[in-house]
């Protein structure tokens, strides 16, 4: 078992006062003598998770959360550097594709989300704001991903999830690729992930990789490989 | 009393013949009078038809100018979406990357749609109501309007770890700011309500707001000719009411549905006028009787507290709410003294 709680206590407490660089510099002590991805896993991925729980429980602020996603950016920007052409790089990790759905542009929970789930190990093509539907399931088809996640902050942009939806009926792929979606909208208003098409939605984007993790475990059970 | 006598009573702490009370109409009188909110929100005649008529119906003691922020973020470039039964909002930022804050102008108040609209329907208002019932402009924070300019992530960006640029930012709104609000008040508004998001610890840190926040919106809010209402945004607020008490022309404070009455007195003392906290854009959720028992339980809450006025908290009270609702709340407040 791994002794490390008092470095995940100090990360923890520099997050939740803001400051980055002091997070970077324990980050930085703990990989020099093990490497970045064992900070990942051993001392960031479980503040996060921690993170995470606060931001359920309306316990953290706007800003730390933000700083935990920009803390995790920098850990994987140094990993993506350290790993560069070695195996570890290229070990298999598991595509999905994220978005704001077309005509939105509200793009902080997409970012957060996209930093959590690379950080949590998926291979992750963000496609940004203002994405169409076939846009997200050509993606998906291109790069073999079983779940896309879709974001969107207003009730007239999540609208267009739907035409997500009809599009992977479309192409026959509604089961095999499952939709994420999520946002402030669909906080306020929960139903509104099944109405719009959704497969499944999370409480926030600390929580989307259990959320990917459920839905890609069904599409195995519904289409296997 | 009137409207106006009721209100200053309450910010004077004087006995008046009922509960002053008001809930957040500026959408709903669309639905009153049947206008559709592409007019409503863009004609100030429309908008003043709309307002007499929940003055008429629901008769508040206050009346609101039109709560369209997104208005203000249009006239800084943001492209805005009129939708059918909700205020118009941001549809995309005008900039997305704190480097592009160069492309930023501040509009001209008195050539800008949007910003003359919201002017002309202050003055309209001010000129319909003649003093008898108060009317209260409704402004963006100019902490949280780079926030509709840029992006939430893009300002939180600029406020984390940019200085230099922030200072540059909030030179820009308080230019802007202080010009809006001042010539709202030379219309004859009474007092202007922000909802503040950018300045509550549940947003930022508290060094953020300690250092930067306070010390730009202290230099704004005393350049202005008038009493602010300061909302809490869509946050509670009883908690952190103490960040906020140095701020010049504070007239009162809008307090979160979760919000304790008894915390925030503690801290602002039994002369602050306190506003709210019946939560608004959820009314129509609940059954009307359901709406006026937690009415009830408010106003029985604060019947010792002169310095109060029932209000609804958060946005403006849904399309979808019952009128019943509303006359429901009316009913029961012939029945509080204060």
């Amino acid at each position: 078992m791994i002794n490390n709680e008092q470095e995940k206590k100090s990360v923890m407490d520099a997050i939740l006062k803001g400051e980055r660089d002091l997070v970077n510099t324990l980050l930085d002590d703990y990989a020099a003598s093990r490497s970045y991805r064992t900070a990942m896993n051993e001392v960031l991925e479980p503040v996060l998770e921690e993170i995470g729980s606060r931001w359920t429980e309306e316990n953290l602020s706007l800003a730390q959360g933000y700083i935990a996603g920009k803390v995790a950016e920098d850990l994987l920007m140094k990993i993506h550097n350290a790993e560069k052409d070695t195996a570890a790089k290229q070990a298999a990790k598991v595509p999905v594709v994220i978005g704001n759905i077309e005509d939105d542009y509200h793009s902080l929970g997409r970012k957060l989300v996209s930093v959590f789930l690379q950080s949590a190990g998926w291979q992750v093509y963000d496609l940004g704001n203002d994405v169409t539907a076939e846009e997200f399931v050509d993606k998906a088809v291109e790069k073999g991903a079983r779940v896309i996640g879709v974001s969107a902050m207003m009730y007239t942009t999540a609208e267009n999830i739907r035409k997500v939806r009809d599009e992977l009926d479309r192409q026959n792929l509604s089961g095999k690729i499952k939709l994420a979606v999520g946002g402030a909208v669909f906080k306020l208003r929960p139903e509104l992930a099944a109405e719009v098409g959704g497969d499944g939605t999370a409480a926030n984007g600390f929580q989307a990789s259990q959320l990917f993790e459920k839905l890609w475990e069904e599409s195995l059970r519904e289409v296997p490989l | 009393m009137t409207s106006m006598e009721r209100v200053v009573a309450a910010l004077q702490g004087t006995n008046s013949d009922k509960r002053a009370f008001t809930m957040t109409l500026s959408l709903y009188g669309a639905k009153l009078t049947g206008c559709p909110l592409t007019e409503y929100y863009t004609v100030p005649e429309r908008y003043a038809e709309g307002q007499a008529a929940v003055a008429d119906q629901c008769r508040p003691d206050i009346i609101f100018t039109p709560f369209a922020l997104a208005l203000e973020a249009q006239a800084f470039g943001s492209e805005i979406v009129f939708l059918t039964k909700d205020p118009p909002n941001v549809k995309k930022p005008f900039i997305r990357n704190p480097n592009e804050i160069g492309k930023i102008r501040v509009p001209d108040i008195e050539q800008q749609e949007g910003l003359l609209y919201l002017r002309t329907t202050a003055r309209l208002l001010v000129e319909h109501f003649r003093g008898t019932v108060p009317v209260c402009g409704v402004l963006t924070s100019p902490m949280d309007l780079p926030a509709i300019i840029m992006g939430v992530d893009g300002w939180l960006e600029m406020l984390l770890f940019d200085r230099e640029k922030t200072g540059t930012m909030i030179s820009l709104m308080s230019e802007y700011f202080v010009s809006m609000a001042n010539s709202m008040f030379d219309s004859g508004i009474n007092f202007l309500a922000m909802p503040m998001m950018f300045t509550n610890p549940r947003l930022l840190f508290e060094k953020t707001i300690v250092e930067i926040v306070i010390p730009a919106l202290a230099e704004m809010f005393g350049k202005l000719k008038g009493p602010i209402v300061f909302h809490h945004g869509g946050n509670p607020l009883a908690g952190y009411l103490q960040h906020y008490l140095s701020l010049p022309n504070i007239g009162g404070f809008v307090l979160d549905s979760h919000d304790d009455f008894s915390e925030a007195r503690k801290t602002v003392g039994q002369n602050m006028l306190l506003l709210g906290n019946l939560d608004g854009p959820s009314l129509g959720k609940i059954s009307p009787a359901d709406a006026v028992e937690k009415a009830r339980k408010i106003l029985d809450n604060r019947k010792e507290d002169n310095h109060f006025i029932f209000a609804t908290s958060s946005a403006d009270v849904a399309w979808y709410t019952p009128m019943e609702t509303i006359t429901g709340i009316y009913n029961l407040i012939q029945h509080c003294g204060a």
